[in-house]
C-alpha cells in the first residue's frame, strides 16, 4: 500500500472502515482459475496487510433479484495511490455464483464496498524472519504483508514467500511476489512449478533452516491446520488468516463464528481473520 | 413539494419517531458498530441485539447459509447480557440516538427482570419484548404461538416497566389477528412484526442441512409478500400501531409496509447488504412522499385502497 492513500497515523491501528462506491477499472482473466479486479476508488482510508473487504458483486450494493443477497469477504491483495484516487486490486477465483457475477462485471461498472475490515496481521520485529505461506487464493491476503515485511526486515534473506497450487498458472499473483524481490518458493501439486508436492514441505524445510522465524499463513483450512502444526513443533509464532462465512463483516451478524480460543467462538471478521494459530481448535472447523 | 418539506414523523403510541425508520433487531448489533456507515441520529432508532439477563454463547457454526433473495440463520440469540448493554454499549451511542431495547427469556420472571432492570436507563426509549425467536428451543417460540403464554409475557413485561412496550411476533403462526389482539388486550403498546420465517436447506452433497441447527430463520426480499401481508392482517385486528419489517430494502418497500397499515418500519437483513440502508430509505421516503405531494408521511399509514367487491 503506498502511504500517500493511508490516513494511519498509528502503526497498531486500523482504519475506520467505509462504505463507497467503487469504479472497476479492470476485471481479468489471468490463467488458470484466476482472476484480477482493479478498482479505483475515492475516500479509501488504506488498510494494513491482511485486512479485507466486504464487495457486493455484480451490482451496487445488490445483485439484480438479491440473487446471491450478501457480499463476499474478499481478501485486499494490493493497493496504490492513482491521482487522487485509490486503487485496489482483489485476486480471485470464481468458485460460486457470487464470484461468477463479480467476474462479469465490467470496466466502468460501480460496485459496492466496505471496508477496511478485521485485524490486520502483526508484523514482524525489525529484522526477524518472516514466513509467510500461502494456499490458493488465501496467497491474496498475504502480498501486502510480504510488502512490508520486506520494509522491515531488510531483504529478500529475512522475508520468505512459500506458495502452493495445484499447478503453476493456479500460483495466485506469482508474478506480483517474483517484482518484489521476496525469497520466493514454490510447490506445486503436479510439479508444473518449484517443488512437486505440497507448501507444508517447504514451510518444514523454511523453519529447519531458521527455527526463530515468525509463520503467516492463509489457504484452505487443511493447509492451515498442518503449517500450524509444522510451527508449533518448531515453537514458531504463526499467525493463520481464516476464511469464513459473513454476512455482514463487521461483527454483527454473528455468522462468522469460528471455534477459537479455550471454549466458545470468535468472529472472523472482527476478532479475526488474523489469528493466532495455538487458538484455533482445528478439529471444530466444519 | 420538496423532500426537505415532507412531515416524517410518526407516532408509534406515545413515542414520536422523528421518521418512521428504525434499524431491525438482530441486524444492527447494539448501534454502534453501524457509527462509521451512518448517522445515528438520522435514522428513527434502532432496536438493539435481543438481551438476556445474562450474557449468552451462539450456537456452533454454520450458523448462517444464503438462499435466492435471503438467508437463513440460526445465532441462537447470543448477546452480552443486559448489564453489559446498560454499563458499555448504551453509553457508546450518540445522544441523539433513539434506542429500543429488545428482550427475551426463558420464562415471564426473565422478562419481566431484564424490563425492570433496562427501564432504569433514561437512554432507551421503549421496550421490544421477542416473543418470536425461532430457533432456541425452549426460547421464544412458545410465547408467541400460544395465545395463553403470550398473554401472561405481555402482562408479566407490562407490569415490570411503564416504558412503551412493544411486541415482536412470530410469522409461524395460524393467525397473526388472533395474536395481535392478545397483544393489545394485554397492555401492549404497539406490535412489531414479522420475525424470521422457520425455514430449512440443504446441502445435497453432503446431504447435511445448510445450519449446524438444522432449523434457521428466513429474512430477506424473499419474505417480505408474507410480512406485507400478516402486517395487513394484525392492523386490520387491532388499534395499536403497528412497527412492519421483513424484507425491506428500499424506500418503496417502505412506503408498501406503510400503505398495508404499518406506522413505522424496521430494516434488517438490508443492513448486511448496504450498511447504510436504513439512512438511505430515509432520504428515499422524503423523495416519495414529495413527488406525490403528501407532506406528512403519516398519511400513508394504512392508505392501501383494496378493489370493491
Amino acid at each position: 500500500m503506498s502511504s500517500e492513500t493511508s490516513q494511519q497515523n498509528d502503526e497498531a491501528t486500523p482504519n475506520r472502515p467505509v462504505r463507497i462506491r467503487a469504479d472497476v477499472v479492470e476485471n481479468r482473466d489471468e490463467g488458470g482459475v484466476n482472476r484480477r479486479l482493479r478498482l479505483r476508488a475515492h475516500d479509501w482510508p488504506g488498510s494494513r496487510p491482511g485486512q479485507f473487504a466486504m464487495l457486493s458483486p455484480g451490482a451496487l450494493f445488490a445483485a439484480g433479484g438479491f440473487d446471491p443477497l450478501l457480499p463476499r469477504p474478499m481478501a485486499l491483495f494490493r493497493e496504490s495511490a492513482v491521482d487522487a484516487a485509490s486503487e485496489l486490486e482483489i485476486l480471485y477465483k470464481i468458485h460460486g455464483r457470487g464470484t461468477a457475477l463479480l467476474a462479469e462485471a465490467l470496466p466502468g461498472q460501480v460496485i459496492g464496498l466496505v471496508g477496511p475490515l478485521g485485524i490486520p496481521f502483526p508484523e514482524p520485529e525489525q529484522g526477524e524472519r518472516a514466513i509467510l505461506v500461502g494456499g490458493g487464493t488465501g496467497i491474496a491476503s498475504l502480498f501486502d504483508l510480504a510488502q512490508r515485511a520486506l520494509g522491515r526486515t531488510g531483504g529478500a534473506d529475512t522475508t520468505s514467500v512459500l506458495l502452493g497450487a495445484r499447478n503453476a498458472i493456479d500460483l495466485l499473483g506469482v508474478g506480483d511476489f517474483e517484482a518484489l524481490g521476496v525469497d520466493l518458493r514454490c510447490a506445486t501439486e503436479d510439479g508444473s512449478r518449484g517443488h512437486s508436492g505440497r507448501v507444508t514441505d517447504l514451510l518444514r524445510q523454511a523453519l529447519d533452516e531458521d527455527p526463530d522465524a515468525r509463520v503467516y499463513v492463509c489457504g484452505p483450512t487443511a493447509m492451515m491446520r498442518a503449517c500450524a502444526e509444522i510451527a508449533l513443533s518448531h515453537e514458531a509464532s504463526c499467525s493463520v488468516s481464516l476464511e469464513n462465512g459473513m454476512a455482514c463483516g463487521f461483527g454483527v451478524c454473528l455468522g462468522c463464528a469460528a471455534p477459537v480460543g479455550e471454549v466458545g467462538y470468535q468472529l472472523v471478521c472482527c476478532e479475526g481473520p488474523v489469528f493466532d494459530a495455538r487458538q484455533v481448535r482445528w478439529e471444530e472447523i466444519p | 413539494m420538496n423532500p426537505g418539506d415532507v412531515d416524517l414523523r410518526v407516532r408509534l403510541g406515545s413515542l414520536e419517531l422523528r421518521n418512521p425508520v428504525l434499524a431491525a433487531s438482530g441486524t444492527f448489533g447494539y448501534g454502534s458498530e453501524f457509527a462509521p456507515f451512518l448517522d445515528l441520529e438520522k435514522i428513527g432508532g434502532f432496536v438493539a441485539k435481543s438481551l438476556t439477563l445474562l450474557p449468552r454463547v451462539g450456537n456452533p457454526p454454520p450458523r448462517i447459509a444464503e438462499v435466492p433473495a435471503g438467508m437463513l440463520n440460526a445465532i441462537s440469540l447470543e448477546n452480552v447480557g443486559v448489564e453489559a448493554f446498560l454499563r458499555e454499549k448504551l453509553p457508546a451511542l450518540p445522544a441523539g440516538a433513539l434506542v429500543v431495547a429488545s428482550l427475551f427469556g426463558r420464562e415471564v420472571s426473565d422478562y419481566a427482570e431484564a424490563a425492570r432492570r433496562l427501564s432504569e436507563s433514561p437512554r432507551i426509549a421503549a421496550l421490544e419484548v421477542n416473543a418470536s425467536c425461532p430457533h432456541v428451543k425452549s426460547g421464544g417460540m412458545e410465547f408467541g404461538q400460544d395465545p395463553e403464554l403470550l398473554a401472561s409475557l405481555v402482562r408479566g413485561v407490562r407490569e415490570a416497566t411503564s416504558l412503551p412496550l412493544w411486541l415482536k411476533l412470530s410469522p409461524n403462526v395460524t393467525s397473526i389477528s388472533d395474536l395481535a389482539r392478545v397483544c393489545e388486550a394485554n397492555g401492549a403498546d404497539a406490535i412489531s412484526l414479522i420475525n424470521t420465517l422457520q425455514a430449512l436447506d440443504v446441502d445435497i452433497e453432503t446431504r447435511r442441512p445448510m445450519l449446524r441447527n438444522l432449523l434457521g430463520g428466513l429474512s430477506g426480499p424473499a419474505i417480505r409478500p408474507v410480512a406485507l401481508r400478516m402486517v395487513w392482517q394484525a392492523s386490520r385486528a387491532v388499534a395499536i400501531p403497528i412497527c412492519g419489517m421483513g424484507g425491506i430494502t428500499s424506500a418503496e418497500d417502505a412506503v408498501k409496509f406503510l400503505l398495508c397499515g404499518a406506522s413505522a418500519v424496521q430494516v434488517g437483513t438490508a443492513n448486511y447488504i448496504d450498511p447504510r440502508s436504513a439512512e438511505a430509505i430515509v432520504e428515499g421516503l422524503a423523495e416519495y412522499a414529495a413527488r406525490h405531494g403528501v407532506a406528512r408521511i403519516a398519511d400513508l399509514v394504512g392508505a392501501l385502497e383494496p378493489f370493491g367487491a
